[in-house]
C-alpha cells in the first residue's frame, strides 16, 4: 500500500511544555510561600496574601497547572505518534492551550480575591467552571478526531487510559460543580451536608485517580518503552492494570470521610475498594518498573530514567500507603493531621513531578533537534529532587504522627494533656524542615528551567515534523478466532463507552441511595437555617478559605468529644451548601465552637480575628485585622435567602424582603455585646457577620431536645 | 435534589441488595477481564505493545 507523508505538531507540544514548566514553577512557588506562612505567620501579607486564600492557589496550580499541562503535552506528542497522525485540528489545538491557559490565569485571579466555591480542588466559581468544560470538550474532540483518523489498527494502552480521563474528568468536574448562582461571582452548592461530602469526596478522590494517576499512567506505558527503548514488560498486565484501575478507583472516595456523619454502609464500602486498589497500582508500578528487565545498568547513566524509576517507586509508595491509610484504625491516627500531607506530596512530587521532568528532558531534545544543554545539571535536579521530597515527607510524617498522639493523649486523672495550641506550636520545627525540603526541590526545578531554556536556544524547533506510515485499510477483515476485546481496541468509541459504563457503575451505588433513602440522613428537629447574619457570616467563613485548617466534624472519638463536645451528626449538615467539614486541622475543629466549654465571648473572637497571637500566644493563624474595617454587603442577602429556598432550605415565602432588617437588629446586639468589653466598632462590619456564624456553630444540637 | 423521584425510592425496601450486587458486578467482571486477558494471542500483542517504538518519525536524536 502507498505510503502517506504527514507531519506531527511538535508546537503545540513546545506550548504545553513551557506552560508546564512556568506554570509548575508558579505553582512550587506559592506551595513553598503557603508553607512558610506556617512557620512564619507573618508572610499573611494583606487579605489577598492570607494562607486560606493562597493555599487552593497552591493546590489548584500544581495540580492542574503543572500537572494539566503536563497531561496536555505528553498526550499531544505521544497521541500523535500512537495514532500516526496529526493532531486532529490545528485550530482546536490553539484554542485548547489558550483557553487552558486563561482559565488558569483566572484562577490565579479569583483565588486571592476570596472568590471561590468552598470545595477543596474545586474552589474555582461557577463561570470558570463553564469554561473548564468546554476547553475539556474541545481536548476531547480534538483528541477523538485524531483517534478517528489515525494510521495505526490498534489503540495502544496509553490511549484508553487517555480516553479514560477524558470521559471520567468530564462526568466528576459536571457533577461535583452542580451550583446555584446567586451572582456573577457567588454561588452555592446544589448539595448540602452529608451528599454535598459525598459528591466532593468521590470527586476529589478521583480527581486524584483520573486527573493525576491515569493520565500519567498513559504518560509512563508509551515514555518508559520510549526511554528504555524496549517494549513494556508485559502488554497483558497493562489491560488488567487498566480495567481494574478504572473499575475500583472510583469507588474509593468516601475513604476520605471515615467515621464522619457519612452512613456506615459507604465508608465501609469505600474501604473495601480501597484496599483493593492496591493490586492494580502495583500491578502498574510493578510492570514499570519491569521494563527495564536487562537494562538497569542503563539507569545508572540515562538521568530520564533515573527520574523514571524514582517517579514510578513513588507512585508504587503511595499506592502502597493509600490503601493503608484507608484502614478505619490508621485513618483515626492519620486523618486531620500532616500525614496526609506528606502522603499527598510523594504522589504530586515523586510520581507526577518525577515523570513530568523525565518527559520534558526526554521532550526538549528531539523537538528542538539538538542535545540536552547539560547533562550535568539533568544529574543535580534529579538528586535536588529526591532529597527534597525526602525533606519534606519526613518531617511531614514525623509530625502527622507527633500530633495525632499529641491530641489522643490524657492524663491519669484522665483529662486531656495537651491543648490544641500546644500541639500546634510543638509542629513548628518540622513546618520549617518541610519547608526546606520544599526549596531544594524548587531549586532543582529552577536548575531544570535554566537548563531547558539553554537547550531551546541552542536548537531549533521543528514545528511540524516529517512522517511516514500506510493508511489504514478501509474494511477491516475479521480473523477467525479473534477475540472479542480486539474489537474493542480498534473503536474508540465503543472504548469510551465502557469505560464511561464502567466509572458510572461505582459512582451510582455509592451515591444514589445516599440521596434517595431518607433514613441514610436522619433529620434533627432542631436544626434550622442560618439567620441571614449567619449565612453572611458563613460565606465570609467559605471566602477566607477557614475549612482549610479547621474541620467542623467531631469523630466519635472520647480524645474527640472531650475536647470538642458531642460528635457530629449527619442531620445537623441538612442547611450547609456547600459543606464544610473540612480534611485537615492546622487549627482546632469548630463544629461546636459556639457552645460548651468551647464558648467564646463576641470580645475574645473579635480580638482574636483581629490578631490571633493577642488572645493566644503561639498561633500560626493568619490575622484578619481588614475584616474590622470592610463594611459588609447587605445588597446579596436577599438573593442569597432566595437561592437557598431553591435549594430547599425552608425560609418562610417572603423571608427576603425582611431578611436584611433581621440582620441588622442581631448585628446591633453584638456590637452592643462588643462595647460591654470594651471594643468599639460599627455594626455594619464583615466581622460582626463572621462572629454571629462562629457562636452559631453547634448551638441547635445543644438546645434541649424534642422528644 | 431528586425530590420527584424520592417519593418511589422512600419505598425500596432498604439497600440491602447493593451489596449483593457489588460484589456480582465485581466478580463477573473481572472472571471476563483475566479470562480475556489469557486468551489473548501472543503475536499480537508483541505487535501492539511495539507501537510506542515505531511512529514513524524521520527525527532521530543526533548523535
Amino acid at each position: 500500500m502507498q505510503v502517506e507523508k504527514f507531519y506531527y505538531d511538535n508546537k503545540t507540544v513546545r506550548n504545553f511544555a513551557y506552560a508546564t514548566i512556568i506554570w509548575g514553577a508558579v505553582g512550587m512557588l506559592a506551595g513553598l510561600w503557603v508553607a512558610l506562612q506556617l512557620v512564619f505567620p507573618q508572610l499573611n501579607i494583606t487579605q489577598y496574601g492570607s494562607f486560606g486564600r493562597l493555599r487552593p492557589l497552591h493546590t489548584n496550580a500544581v495540580i492542574f497547572a503543572f500537572v494539566g499541562n503536563g497531561i496536555f503535552m505528553g498526550v499531544y506528542y505521544s497521541l500523535q505518534r500512537l495514532c500516526k497522525a496529526r493532531m486532529f485540528s490545528d485550530t482546536l489545538s490553539k484554542i485548547h492551550f489558550w483557553g487552558w491557559q486563561l482559565i488558569i490565569v483566572a484562577a490565579a485571579i479569583t483565588l486571592p480575591l476570596g472568590i471561590t466555591a468552598g470545595k477543596e480542588y474545586a474552589e474555582l466559581e461557577w463561570p470558570i467552571d463553564i469554561a473548564i468544560t468546554l476547553i475539556w470538550v474541545v481536548f476531547g474532540w480534538n483528541m477523538f478526531g485524531t483517534i478517528i483518523k489515525r494510521r495505526e489498527k490498534h489503540l495502544y494502552v496509553a490511549i484508553w487510559f487517555y480516553i479514560a480521563t477524558f470521559v471520567t474528568v468530564a462526568v466528576l468536574h459536571i457533577v461535583n460543580s452542580f451550583e446555584l448562582p446567586v451572582t456573577f461571582l457567588k454561588s452555592y452548592s446544589w448539595y448540602a451536608g452529608v451528599q454535598d461530602a459525598l459528591v466532593q469526596w468521590w470527586y476529589g478522590h478521583n480527581a486524584v485517580a483520573f486527573f493525576l494517576t491515569t493520565p500519567y499512567l498513559g504518560l509512563m506505558y508509551y515514555f518508559l518503552p520510549k526511554a528504555a527503548n524496549r517494549p513494556v514488560y508485559s502488554y497483558r498486565l497493562s489491560i488488567i492494570h487498566f480495567w481494574a484501575l478504572i473499575f475500583l478507583y472510583i469507588w474509593a472516595g468516601p475513604h476520605h470521610l471515615l467515621y464522619t456523619a457519612l452512613p456506615n454502609w459507604a465508608q465501609s464500602l469505600g474501604v473495601v475498594f480501597s484496599l483493593m486498589l492496591i493490586f492494580p497500582s502495583w500491578g502498574g508500578m510493578i510492570n514499570g518498573l519491569l521494563t527495564l528487565r536487562g537494562a538497569w545498568d542503563k539507569v545508572r547513566d540515562d538521568v530520564i530514567l533515573k527520574f523514571m524509576v524514582v517517579a514510578v517507586t513513588c507512585y508504587g509508595m503511595a499506592t502502597f500507603e493509600g490503601p493503608m491509610l484507608a484502614l478505619k484504625s490508621v485513618n483515626a491516627i492519620s486523618h486531620y493531621t500532616d500525614w496526609t500531607i506528606a502522603h499527598v506530596h510523594i504522589g504530586a512530587l515523586g510520581w507526577n513531578g518525577m515523570l513530568t521532568f523525565a518527559v520534558l528532558y526526554w521532550l526538549f531534545p528531539r523537538i528542538f533537534k539538538t542535545e540536552l544543554h547539560s547533562k550535568k545539571m539533568a544529574n543535580q535536579h534529579f538528586w535536588l529532587g529526591t532529597l527534597g521530597i525526602m525533606f519534606y515527607a519526613i518531617p511531614m510524617y514525623w509530625a502527622g504522627i507527633q500530633q495525632s498522639l499529641m491530641w489522643k493523649q490524657f492524663t491519669d486523672a484522665g483529662q486531656l494533656k495537651y491543648s490544641f495550641l500546644e500541639t500546634s506550636i510543638n509542629m513548628r520545627p518540622f513546618y520549617a524542615m518541610r519547608s526546606l525540603g520544599g526549596l531544594i526541590y524548587l531549586a532543582g526545578v529552577l536548575l531544570m528551567v535554566y537548563n531547558l531554556y539553554k537547550t531551546a536556544r541552542a536548537g531549533k524547533l521543528v514545528a511540524n515534523e516529517a512522517a511516514e506510515a500506510a493508511p489504514l485499510e478501509k474494511i477491516y477483515v475479521k480473523h477467525a478466532g479473534e477475540h472479542w476485546h480486539r474489537w474493542i481496541e480498534r473503536k474508540p468509541i465503543k472504548l469510551l463507552i465502557l469505560s464511561l459504563v464502567v466509572i458510572l457503575i461505582g459512582g451510582i451505588i455509592e451515591m444514589v441511595p445516599t440521596f434517595l433513602i431518607k433514613s441514610n440522613i436522619p433529620t434533627i428537629a432542631n436544626v434550622k437555617p442560618y439567620t441571614p447574619l449567619e449565612l453572611q457570616g458563613r460565606d465570609i467563613y467559605v471566602r477566607e478559605g477557614c475549612y482549610v485548617c479547621h474541620s467542623q466534624m467531631i469523630r466519635p472519638f472520647r480524645s474527640e468529644t472531650e475536647r470538642y463536645g458531642e460528635y457530629s451528626k449527619a442531620g445537623e449538615f441538612v442547611y450547609d451548601h456547600p459543606f464544610q467539614w473540612g480534611s485537615k486541622r492546622t487549627g482546632p475543629d469548630l463544629a461546636r465552637e459556639g457552645t460548651g466549654n468551647l464558648k467564646k465571648t463576641d470580645g475574645w473572637h473579635f480580638r482574636h480575628l483581629r490578631e490571633p497571637r493577642d488572645p493566644s500566644p503561639g498561633s500560626i493563624m493568619p490575622p484578619y485585622e481588614f475584616l474590622t474595617t470592610q463594611t459588609l454587603d447587605t445588597s446579596t442577602t436577599a438573593a442569597k435567602i432566595r437561592a437557598m429556598q431553591t435549594l430547599g432550605v425552608p425560609y418562610p415565602a417572603g423571608y427576603d424582603k425582611v431578611a436584611n432588617q433581621e440582620l441588622m437588629m442581631q448585628a446591633n446586639g453584638i456590637r452592643i455585646n462588643l462595647k460591654s468589653e470594651g471594643i468599639q466598632v460599627p455594626m455594619d462590619k464583615e466581622v460582626i457577620a463572621l462572629i454571629a456564624y462562629l457562636q452559631r456553630l453547634g448551638k441547635d444540637i445543644s438546645k434541649p431536645q424534642n422528644k | 435534589m431528586f425530590k420527584f423521584i424520592k417519593q418511589y425510592a422512600e419505598t425500596i425496601n432498604g439497600a440491602n441488595i447493593y451489596p449483593l450486587l457489588s460484589l456480582f458486578i465485581f466478580f463477573l467482571f473481572f472472571v471476563a477481564l483475566l479470562w480475556h486477558v489469557k486468551k489473548m494471542d501472543k503475536n499480537k500483542i508483541a505487535e501492539i505493545s511495539k507501537i510506542p517504538l515505531e511512529d514513524g518519525s524521520e527525527n532521530e536524536l543526533p548523535g
